[in-house]
């Protein structure tokens, strides 16, 4: 008899997301366990405990999950839980923290989707400002636009926080073969002019790019916006909007709205959790697989 | 309809056991609920939640699993939820602390069987010891085999008082006759292992307990048994899979290593928490229960 396909799902905060749980359920998980207020240095423990506990063979059916809500910290964990290891006992684990790298994954993904079948063109080179871009998205977003070739500069509030957030960027999750910079949101005005690409990673409800921002991008190609709370974080763009050209821009830019990236990142989300499930050698998954599953899902949905 | 099976897993600790969760879930409890941070003069109430819940056909069908880390407080647990009963409105109840009981269980066992075969001997000819043992591993290890008459040993590596207070507490709960001493360095080690007939290890992973140096002063040595799986070995020169191979650096002693531990004791956590569904009496199961099914085990 097949072993039910368990999946540990481990938080640093104090509740698992139920979209977490849903999703892991629904990508065939039987049984979503959930570990609360996990300190990363019990993630040896709790994984000692889950792969001594089966056979290699019931270890297939077996996976760890990891939430929580700082970027940095579910990397660390990820590779804690790959350390304490040994072959045959593995399981496969995934690290998605408040889901933000297949929500950066999937929007980086459709946006050089977008790049490529709307202007014939790619990230390389291409200058690319992060708005709101301290947060958890924003981050992954900087990072996978950045190892797509593109020049990348994270707007934020504040200098110190972003340059500090750029060098997280450039460091750790870059390991130093990135260059993403950092400015102030007091000098968007001079960036805006000369962007090709914006992604708009802010807080809900805020508008991070006003309607004459955008009439002032002269090269913008495609601006993209996760916010789904009104107002939209860019002037213009509908969540719904999905390759439609943004009213205002004398460029003839396209942006994409927070339900067009929320559909890819649901697909990709669901398939990473799906292939824990099919893997003969365990996986550990992080945003650049979630940026490969978001291209190949991309590519196979049209 | 038949009611689904229910497991209840309460624990003292901030988060259940993975280890736990696994092995509830592959023996055929439908549903598993989760409940972490429950303490002991919580039992009470949320023992009664559970029976009052679902009629006496349906209390059949559910059962309570009992983890944390602390075996003392597991046992205050399983005699909390025990009184909470109201006939016929009852469950079965296994308390196995981070494994523990199991583990211990399998260890003394098997250590035992290779004792008999290998020796013609008996637990209660024999002076025994336990390094890591103020652990629960240890702790549970070290009353098995007191109270199958070893004379038995805790031994930490840091502390005498914690060993020797551990070693009382536990002679008062559960009446067998533990001591407890320290040995941190080599020399203290070999001064203690010079008469000991087995040595139980159950310290932790990745860490060499005793060398193959230290080991070559047992005079001694008949059986081994080390729980540790992660290399290198707790005892120097025990292979993961031994049960019962002679172990080098010694006369004639044998060794049990840890996944032949780790084989009996997944076998006794699953037929402990099946007879908890199959039974039509409920079950208070703790480390004797798991001594008893992991010496059928073997015998079978």
């Amino acid at each position: 008899m097949n072993k039910p396909f368990i999946l540990h799902m481990l938080t640093t905060a104090k509740n698992l997301s139920p979209f977490d749980v849903n999703m892991a359920v629904d990508a065939g998980w039987l049984a979503a366990i959930p570990y609360i207020n996990v300190e990363p240095n019990e993630v040896c423990g709790l994984v000692q405990d889950t792969i001594f506990s089966r056979s290699p063979k019931g270890l297939k059916n077996t996976g760890i999950f990891i939430g929580g809500r700082d970027t940095q910290q579910a990397m660390d964990m990820l590779k804690n839980a790959q350390k304490c290891m040994f072959s045959p006992f593995e399981v496969s684990v995934f690290a998605d923290p408040s889901g933000a790298f297949t929500t950066a994954a999937a929007m980086v993904a459709v946006v050089e989707d977008e790049l490529k079948t709307k202007f014939a063109t790619n990230l390389t080179d291409k200058s690319v400002l992060v708005l709101g871009g301290t947060g958890p998205v924003g981050q992954v977003v900087a990072v996978l636009a950045a190892q797509a070739g593109a020049d990348v500069r994270i707007i934020g509030r504040e200098l110190a926080k972003a340059q500090q957030i750029a060098d997280i960027c450039n460091q750790d999750f870059g390991a130093g073969k990135i260059a993403v910079t950092a400015s102030i949101d007091a000098d968007k005005a001079d960036y805006i002019k000369t962007a090709d690409v914006v992604f708009a990673t802010g807080a809900a409800g805020i508008e991070l790019l006003s309607a004459e921002l955008v009439a002032s991008a002269a090269q913008l190609k495609v601006a993209a916006d996760v916010n789904a709370v009104p107002p939209s974080g860019i002037a213009g763009l509908d969540p719904f909007d999905n390759g439609k050209a943004i009213a205002g821009s004398i460029s003839g830019a396209v942006g994409i709205g927070a339900l067009a990236i929320g559909n890819v990142k649901y697909q990709v989300q669901s398939r990473l959790l799906k292939k824990m499930t099919e893997v003969d050698k365990p996986v550990f998954l992080h945003f650049e697989h979630a940026f490969a599953m978001a291209r190949d899902y991309i590519v196979a949905a049209k | 309809m038949a009611k689904r099976s229910i497991l209840h897993m309460f624990d003292p600790m901030p988060n259940n056991s993975p280890f736990d969760v696994n092995m509830a879930l592959d023996c055929d409890f439908d549903a598993l609920a989760t409940y972490a941070n429950v303490k002991p003069d919580s039992m009470h109430r949320m023992t009664q939640d559970v029976i009052f819940s679902r009629g006496p056909k349906g209390v059949k069908q559910t059962a309570i699993f009992i983890g944390g880390r602390d075996i003392g407080v597991a046992i205050d647990m399983l005699n909390s939820a025990k009184k909470s009963m109201v006939p016929p409105f009852e469950v079965s109840v296994l308390a196995d602390p981070s494994g523990a009981f199991t583990t211990a269980a399998a260890l003394v066992a098997c250590v035992e069987k290779e004792l008999k075969t290998k020796f013609n001997k008996q637990l209660k000819d024999c002076k025994a010891l336990v390094f890591g043992g103020t652990g629960p591993v240890g702790i549970a290890t070290g009353v098995i085999a007191s109270l199958a008459g070893a004379k038995t040993c805790l031994v930490d590596h840091f502390s005498s008082d914690a060993a020797q207070s551990l070693a009382e507490e536990y002679n008062r709960r559960f009446k067998c006759n533990l001591s407890g001493t320290i040995a941190t360095f080599d020399e203290d080690k070999i001064q203690l292992i010079e008469d000991a007939d087995l040595i139980f290890c159950t310290a932790k992973a990745g860490i060499q307990i005793l060398s193959a140096e230290v080991l070559s002063h047992a005079k001694q040595l008949k059986v081994v048994g080390d729980v540790n799986a992660v290399p290198p070995s707790g005892i120097a020169g025990v292979q993961v899979n031994d049960f019962g191979a002679p172990l080098a650096h010694t006369e004639n002693a044998v060794a049990v290593g840890p996944l032949a531990v780790g084989n009996v004791k997944y076998k006794v956590q699953h037929a402990l928490l099946s007879s908890m569904l199959t039974g039509e009496k409920p079950v208070y199961l703790d480390f004797i229960a798991a001594f008893e099914k992991a010496k059928e085990i073997l015998n079978s």
